[in-house]
């Protein structure tokens, strides 16, 4: 259940801008209806629902700015209370940096990520789902713990230069973390329709792996070959999102970006593409501008970076539809990131190693050094030692400091198989096992 | 607001549930940002729902609106019970809750001046002189401040002023430039002294999280993880060295963690975690202290209406020592005096940890002397602990403020308080980060 009508949300954002007496202003209407089934130990524990209505107003006039949000009643009260606070706030910006309004452009209105499926799920069948994901783990004696989430979102972007973009999708999400007396095993799931996640085939492979992962023994840290399952490769795809590829942290000199430059693989190739049918499809960026498609890195070379309308504006050149709400400081960003896949099966990449590390998935990643890409984090839920060319046995986990951009210069292999995973920052990323000549691990 | 929770609490009774709260939350805020010199940023921003929580055929169930009209609210509480009771077609132990007195009050931070009373020039006069202060230093290329950041605390305008951010701004944007031409941190296991905001966040990351019940128990295991600090090791377990004690206490004044009651009306109140460097508490629930046979220490907090209250730290603080900064340095061989973080990470058992400071001061022979840059130091939670040889008392003891707190699916960011002093721990591994 919705908390509008698509159509409600489209005219509450074109009605807010009718409360705007002077200048420019744009108003930017989301409802929200997310829900989730949290659970542990093979039993639900947390089990949630909300309906949200989120109004942003920016209104801009005689190089004043002022934005105003509001999450509550839906109505034109709503859209009054929010345009009048941005006007007020308006008022009193004097020497400010306003960034325009964006003209419409001639993007199509593609259609966004949408399963009618997953916006009709219930909270019986999310129920239905975890006993399933328990099954499967407590058949092995084992215990799962995880989520499975159902999400439906509507968002309109209206602006006074006549700019008029709206959009309705979906996310479902699963994750599964499965325990045993001395090891755990890890998988997710992510897609627009929850009918297309095979939620006991994810089981099996959180169990497969908390099988092969019990009584760890310790090994010395160092530098090592490594496979990284999707999961890791995610996180690195998405700290060089948060520190590279932004034309902010270009233009203010603290990204690895240099256009033109070789600093990677020729192999690796990373995109952002809004329109890619295996990510989560959408049309428009927090603007309403259409965003495009983008080679970040195309075969080891920095190729692009990603623009919103105030860094494009300083470059002199077009948005490219990557805008975060407007105004803010942390600049654009590159929410549909893709590396494209090699030619290699997953064993394939294994058999090329003698002795290596197998990892999983890493945890708590944070930027170490952005200039370098330097991160830190831990190896969680399963990694294995690879000695000729198998999985030979479990390893303690590992803490590993290591520049991203060096280690993708190093790239062995890659995977035909793709998976999407959510970062942290809740946007998708689609990501393949990669084959590394080195990474560093220091405890 | 009464009579919506009232007749939220109804419709969920109504609808079948054995147990149900709801809060009702208006929050407003404002947030300005000046950046090289411009305004960037004047935005105002409300947030109004209610949340409903109902334990329905012994398992829960939360559902939370925007909407407040009378149908919405009852829906909203109908539509919790339909969760709790799909829950339950999963949850082989019924829930039990530690028992707790009704209680009936009012809080309210107290506030010198109200910061909304405030003008908006008044605020945005303070971030442009604050950039300006900046900006006399050559070497810097972007100057940002604002009124959201790391440090914040529960109180009006006054301690806004009292950060005296003008008077600190060339400072820093000094030794932002300084750190340009920096030689690099050394490397070795030596002494380390962290500042107090470094200490905070030291506290926050290996005692606050591995002393919240519900991780230990499994329910954030597929997330934030579990904790090495096990029920059995309670009161028995050297976490630390004498000089450690650590506190959960919400009645601290300006703390993040501060109020008068928790998201499930327990009282504030302090509860020891460490007293002097034994493992001695956890903070809990009304749920987690059922299952150890206790009554709640009152920690559940939500992040606003649309979520679920976890346990979550209050004001977490590491209880001031006898020493002092000048003598802790004094009183060192060879090591390092770190400042302000830039990096941290930490095991999802609450182990094996990292951090990076933006400054590192090499100390010589008992003298701080030149400015090092990038450095990290790293260890593992109890021995890091044990290995601590002084806190600095009152006169240097302060409360800082988390604001980006993460636990939980869906996700809630929570602002938590760490009351600490600088503090000194011996042979710990520190390197440069490049």
């Amino acid at each position: 259940m919705t908390v509008l009508p698509a159509d409600d949300v489209v005219a509450l954002s074109e009605g807010a801008l009718m409360q705007a007496r002077m200048g420019d202003a744009e108003a930017v209407v989301t409802s929200v209806t997310e829900e989730l089934t949290r659970f542990a130990a093979n039993a639900i524990h947390q089990n949630v629902a909300e309906r949200s209505l989120r109004l942003r107003a920016r209104v801009l006039a005689d190089n004043r700015v002022g934005t105003a949000a509001s999450t509550g009643e839906a109505g034109a009260d709503l859209a009054a209370r929010v345009m009048a606070a941005a006007e007020s706030a308006r008022e009193v910006a004097t020497q400010t940096d306003v960034s325009p309004i964006p003209e419409p452009d001639e993007g199509a209105d593609d259609p966004a990520a949408y399963s009618a499926a997953t916006a009709a799920a219930t909270p019986e069948l999310r129920a239905d789902h975890v006993a399933a994901i328990a099954r499967r783990a407590s058949g092995r004696g084992l215990v799962a713990y995880g989520y499975l989430s159902t999400a439906q979102r509507q968002t309109a972007v209206a602006n006074t230069k006549g700019v008029r973009r709206s959009a309705t999708s979906t996310q479902a999400g699963a994750v599964v973390v499965v325990r045993g007396d001395a090891g755990s095993g890890y998988a997710s799931r992510h897609d627009a329709d929850i009918d297309r996640i095979d939620i006991e085939e994810m089981a099996d492979e959180a169990v497969d792996t908390c099988l092969r992962n019990q009584g760890a023994d310790a090994i010395e840290p160092g530098t090592y070959e490594v496979v990284l399952a999707p999961y890791a490769v995610t996180d690195l795809l998405e700290h060089l999102g948060w520190v590279g590829f932004s034309a902010l942290a270009v233009q203010e000199h603290r990204s690895f970006m240099r256009i033109g430059e070789k600093a990677m693989s020729e192999s690796v190739t990373i995109r952002d593409d809004c329109r890619d049918p295996d990510l989560f499809p959408y049309p428009f960026d927090a603007e309403g501008v259409s965003t495009q498609p983008l080679d970040l890195i195309a075969r080891g070379v920095c190729h692009a970076v990603v623009y919103d309308t105030p860094t494009a504006l300083k470059d002199g050149v077009r948005s490219t539809g990557h805008s975060l709400p407007q105004p803010n400081t942390w600049g654009p960003y590159a929410s549909h990131l893709a590396m494209l896949p090699g030619e290699s099966s997953v064993p394939e990449l294994i058999a090329g190693i003698t002795r290596g590390l197998y990892i999983t998935r890493f945890w708590y990643v944070r930027d170490v050094h952005p200039l370098h890409a330097i991160i830190t984090g831990m190896t969680r839920d399963g990694t294995f030692l690879i000695e000729n060319g198998r999985l030979s046995r479990p390893v303690r986990d590992l803490r590993f400091t290591q520049s991203i951009v060096d280690a993708l210069g190093d790239v062995r292999g890659i995977s035909r198989e793709r998976r999407l995973e959510l970062g942290e920052s809740e946007t998708g990323v689609l990501s393949p096992w990669l084959h590394l000549g080195h990474f560093a691990f220091s405890s | 607001m009464r009579d919506l929770a009232e007749r939220a609490l109804d419709a969920a009774v109504t609808a079948g549930a054995d147990y149900a709260d709801c809060r009702v939350v208006d929050r407003r805020v404002q947030h300005l940002v000046v950046k090289n010199g411009k305004v960037v940023t004047v935005e105002v921003g409300e947030d109004e729902g209610l949340g409903v929580r109902v334990i329905a055929g012994g398992a829960w169930g939360f559902a939370g609106g925007c909407r407040l009209d009378a149908a919405s609210v009852e829906e909203t509480a109908r539509h919790a019970v339909r969760i709790a009771r799909a829950s339950a077609r999963l949850n082989p132990r019924p829930v039990h809750l530690a028992p707790l007195a009704p209680v009936s009050g009012a809080y309210r931070t107290p506030v010198e001046q109200d910061p909304f009373e405030v003008s908006l020039d008044a605020k945005l006069d303070l971030l442009m002189r604050t950039d300006e202060a900046m900006a006399r230093v050559a070497q810097v290329t972007v100057r940002e401040s604002n009124s959201f950041g790391r440090h914040q605390l529960c109180a009006g305008w006054e301690v806004i002023e009292g950060f005296d951010m003008p008077g600190n701004a060339e400072r820093i944007a000094t030794e932002a430039a300084a750190l340009l031409t920096a030689d690099r941190c050394p490397a070795g296991t030596m002494t380390v002294i962290l500042d107090g905001t470094q200490a905070a966040l030291q506290v926050h990351e290996s005692c606050g999280h591995p002393t919240e019940l519900d991780r230990v128990l499994g329910t954030e295991a597929a997330y934030a993880g579990m904790s090495f600090l096990t029920p059995e090791l309670l009161g028995t377990f050297r976490y630390g060295s004498e000089q450690v004690t650590l506190t959960a206490d919400s009645t601290r004044a300006t703390g993040l963690g501060t109020f008068g009651w928790d998201d499930e009306g327990v009282p504030a109140r302090r509860t020891m975690l460490v007293d002097k460097g034994i493992f001695s508490g956890y903070m809990t629930s009304r749920e987690t202290a059922a299952v150890l046979g206790q009554e709640s220490n009152g920690t559940m907090r939500a992040d606003g209406w649309a979520r679920l209250p976890l346990i979550r730290m209050t004001n977490v603080n590491l209880e001031p020592g006898s020493s002092s900064l000048d003598e802790m340095i004094a009183t060192t061989k060879h090591g390092v005096y770190l400042e302000t973080n830039r990096s941290w990470s930490i095991d999802d058992r609450r182990l094996n940890f990292q951090f990076g400071t933006q400054n590192a001061w090499e100390i010589v022979d008992g003298m701080r002397t030149r400015l090092v840059r990038n450095a990290l130091y790293s260890g593992t939670t109890p021995e890091f602990w044990r290995s601590c040889d002084a806190v600095a008392s009152d006169a240097e003891w302060r409360m800082w403020g988390v604001v980006n707190c993460g636990k939980g699916q869906p996700s809630q960011l929570m602002h938590v308080g760490h009351g600490a002093a600088p503090c000194r721990f011996q042979n710990v591994r520190v390197e440069p980060a490049q």
